[in-house]
């Protein structure tokens, strides 16, 4: 344990050394600063005492707790400040732990000590994630307090972004880990890391756009079979009706064969439709598949929102984006089977939502201890 | 120095043996694909006594710091048998009685000289209040006492190698490791470094010295090894080593050549004896033996300067051991080679060394 805890004091000497370390805790703090003297009222934003006037956001679209909560906590503070900007710092600041432990000169000194190497290992690596504690801590401590003195809510859940954004830059933080064993480079292991968190961003935006287009193929679908059951409930409708030869007769046989050729129409563009939802259901599957064995970075910083927003507020939030789709209009077909793109969005949220906590959990700390395994190995077997 | 090295040392150590190890063999990977083999230490056999200064030496590649690194837990053996402070050699638990200065180490920059003490102290399983009163005794010893709160990163090289001495003292070993514990100190340094280990010594503590610099170890060292591309060249103390090349030198007046030469002629003795210029050497460790030379010497009026015992320095076995008798010239550096095994069994016999010798 004197070990363990020697280990997490130099760690905070450290951080206490590198100047980005106060850096960033000092820009986090300006951000919560700025998020103190922003606000909303009925003609847009405020800064201060002064109102800027714009359409698109005002206390007519969302409350105040919304604005704080959401859109500047997260939306702003956490997804842009803290899980991209502050989180490239904090690997710039971090990636440089593993390959400074191994290098020659050090690593005997260490190794040499009664401490096992798996110990030694995990504790570096904890370490390693107190900058990113302390950093989020400082900025959510801050925004508790803004949102509670500016929005008039006073949310603890808000805390709950300290462990998901650890958790988020840990699934990060192994994989630097991993390379830095490796590579003994830094800079290699920055900006292999950052690669690799830009690959699976692409992939889970890839998916997400997949399952948008599932969800459309899905919805044209059912759009031609409940408009071929229409017509075709129509057509028996009206050849049922017996007529005597007349004028109404004729009409009527104009009107059938009229309707006939439309649901031939539909039948025909059925089996593409069908064939397409297969295929993109494949995609999706497919996708999903690789996306399960991958951290899930954007679901996981998705988690605060659903902590921290009540159903209401969610549902709101939804139906906005909702009206937003519905104005777009896709072209080209009928309009008893053109796909409503708001509907589209709120499946697509709504699917977003439906994905447990423990499967985006679950699947990305299963990678990172796959990840963490094969750094302990390398770690644990290696002659420096 | 006016500080002690340590007190209270509470379980010491208390075997014989402190190191003893046999078939020391470690086989590097190399290439691509891992398939090569790069042979560094080749089935090396040693024993380090109790209390005892310990001398390592060979030419770069030779395998010292591999197999220094291998008792420290650095590096894994390929294979290792024998004990290590009594426990076999790996044993983490055994590394709190030892005290390791690796080879060219660094500390890290963001800590004062106290801090690094006080972590590696702590890492060594140290109570913090031992830390403290040792640290602080332990910069004095250094000379480092005005430096305790200073970064690492502004000291010296001779004042991180002083640094690095007390660390490896911190935990109170049992044996210290010093992997050229004299590199890049100035003389007023290595003299006080000679000191330190002289007290370790005095305090039945071993050391085990690794260093280039012969004259050194032969200062302070009582028992030696010399490796040479993986293994032990010669091991002994510095008496065995040289007992075959012990003789007397008569230093001669150069009057008379004739006079000198017919003194040796006249001889019959049965020690090798030669004439280089004024000096005349004969092979032995016995004074009576050259009782007979001086009295022919005397009888032919040849003016005797000097009579002196000599025997072969530490440098002057290491560059046998590390010289192909075949070729004459230094055997390469690096891991050992099937023509070495040849060359270097024919220097050993042309020193009339025990080969891997278990004292």
């Amino acid at each position: 344990m004197r070990a363990t805890i020697a280990i997490f004091i130099d760690a905070y000497r450290e951080l206490n050394s590198r100047k980005l370390f106060w850096v960033v805790l000092l820009i986090s703090l300006m951000v919560v600063g700025m998020f103190a003297c922003l606000g909303i009222d009925s003609r847009g934003f405020t800064f201060l005492h002064w109102s800027i006037g714009v359409g698109f956001i005002n206390t007519a679209v969302m409350s105040e707790a919304v604005f704080y909560k959401q859109f500047l906590f997260t939306e702003l503070g956490v997804k842009f400040w803290l899980g991209i900007i502050a989180t490239i710092l904090a690997l710039v600041s971090t990636a440089s732990i593993f390959p400074d432990l191994v290098s020659g000169g050090s690593i005997e000194l260490v190794l040499s000590k009664p401490i096992s190497r798996l110990r030694l290992f995990f504790t570096k690596y904890a370490a390693g994630l107190l900058f990113v504690t302390l950093q989020v801590g400082v900025f959510s401590v801050g925004s508790f307090l803004v949102i509670g003195f500016r929005g008039g809510v006073w949310e603890p859940r808000v805390l709950l972004a300290i462990p998901i954004v650890v958790l988020f830059f840990s699934y990060l933080f192994c994989v630097c880990a991993l390379l830095g064993l490796l590579t003994r480079s830094s800079i290699a292991s920055l900006l292999l890391t950052i690669l690799i968190w830009f690959v699976v961003f692409i992939l889970s935006a890839s998916q997400t756009g997949v399952t948008v287009m599932r969800s459309m193929a899905e919805e044209r679908v059912r759009l031609l079979e409940e408009d071929i059951a229409r017509r075709e409930r129509e057509l028996e409708r009206l050849q049922g009706v017996e007529q005597a030869p007349s004028l109404a007769a004729v009409g009527n046989s104009i009107l059938v064969a009229s309707k006939v050729s439309r649901l031939e129409d539909r039948r025909k563009r059925l089996p593409g439709a069908k064939s397409a939802l297969r295929n993109v259901i494949w995609i999706d599957r497919g996708m999903r598949g690789v996306k399960a064995v991958l951290p899930k970075v954007s679901d996981t910083k998705d988690l605060l929102e659903r902590a921290i927003l009540t159903t209401e507020e969610r549902e709101r939030l939804i139906r906005d984006a909702e009206r937003e789709m519905s104005s777009i209009d896709m072209g080209g077909d009928d309009e008893e089977i053109r796909v409503d793109m708001g509907k589209v969005q709120r499946q697509a949220i709504e699917r977003k939502y439906a994905n447990p906590v423990w499967w985006i959990v679950g699947t990305s700390l299963a990678f990172e201890a796959v990840v963490l395994g094969l750094c302990a190995w390398v770690f644990c077997r290696r002659d420096f | 120095m006016p500080a002690p090295v340590a007190t209270g040392a509470a379980a010491r150590f208390d075997g014989e043996w402190v190191i003893d190890v046999r078939n020391v063999d470690k086989q590097y990977k190399s290439g691509l694909l891992g398939r090569g083999r790069v042979h560094a230490l080749r089935g090396i056999d040693m024993r380090v006594h109790r209390g005892s200064v310990f001398g390592l030496l060979g030419p770069n590649g030779a395998g010292k710091s591999t197999l220094v690194k291998i008792l420290m837990t650095v590096i894994r053996a390929t294979r290792c048998d024998g004990t290590f402070l009594g426990a076999p050699v790996g044993d983490k638990a055994t590394l709190r009685r030892v005290g390791y200065l690796p080879e060219h180490h660094r500390f890290p920059d963001y800590l004062t000289a106290a801090q690094v003490l006080d972590f590696y102290g702590a890492l060594s399983d140290v109570p913090r209040a031992d830390r403290r009163r040792r640290s602080r005794e332990l910069l004095e010893l250094v000379g480092l006492t005005n430096w305790s709160d200073k970064k690492v990163r502004v000291f010296s090289k001779g004042m991180r190698q002083r640094l690095g001495i007390a660390n490896t003292l911190m935990s109170d070993p049992d044996l210290v490791v010093l992997d050229e514990p004299t590199d890049g100190v100035d003389p007023v340094g290595r003299r006080d470094i000679r000191n330190i280990l002289a007290r370790l010594r005095d305090e039945r503590r071993t050391v085990f010295l690794n260093s280039h610099l012969l004259s050194e170890l032969e200062m302070v060292c009582d028992r030696v090894a010399i490796l040479v591309q993986g293994v032990v060249s010669s091991q002994g103390t510095i008496e065995e080593l040289t007992r075959h090349s012990r003789r007397y030198e008569i230093e001669v007046g150069q009057e008379s050549p004739a006079a000198v030469a017919a003194a040796v002629s006249s001889l019959s003795m049965n020690v090798p004896l030669s004439v280089s210029g004024a000096i005349v050497t004969i092979r032995t460790d016995d004074p009576t033996a050259i009782q007979p030379a001086l009295d022919a010497l005397r009888a032919r009026d040849v003016v005797i300067r000097g009579v002196r015992p000599a025997r072969a320095s530490l440098e002057d076995l290491f560059m046998q051991a590390v010289t192909d008798p075949g070729t004459g010239r230094a055997i390469a550096p690096g891991a050992a080679s099937a023509a070495r095994g040849e060359a270097g069994n024919a220097a050993r016999e042309g020193l009339g060394i025990e080969t891997g010798a278990r004292s």
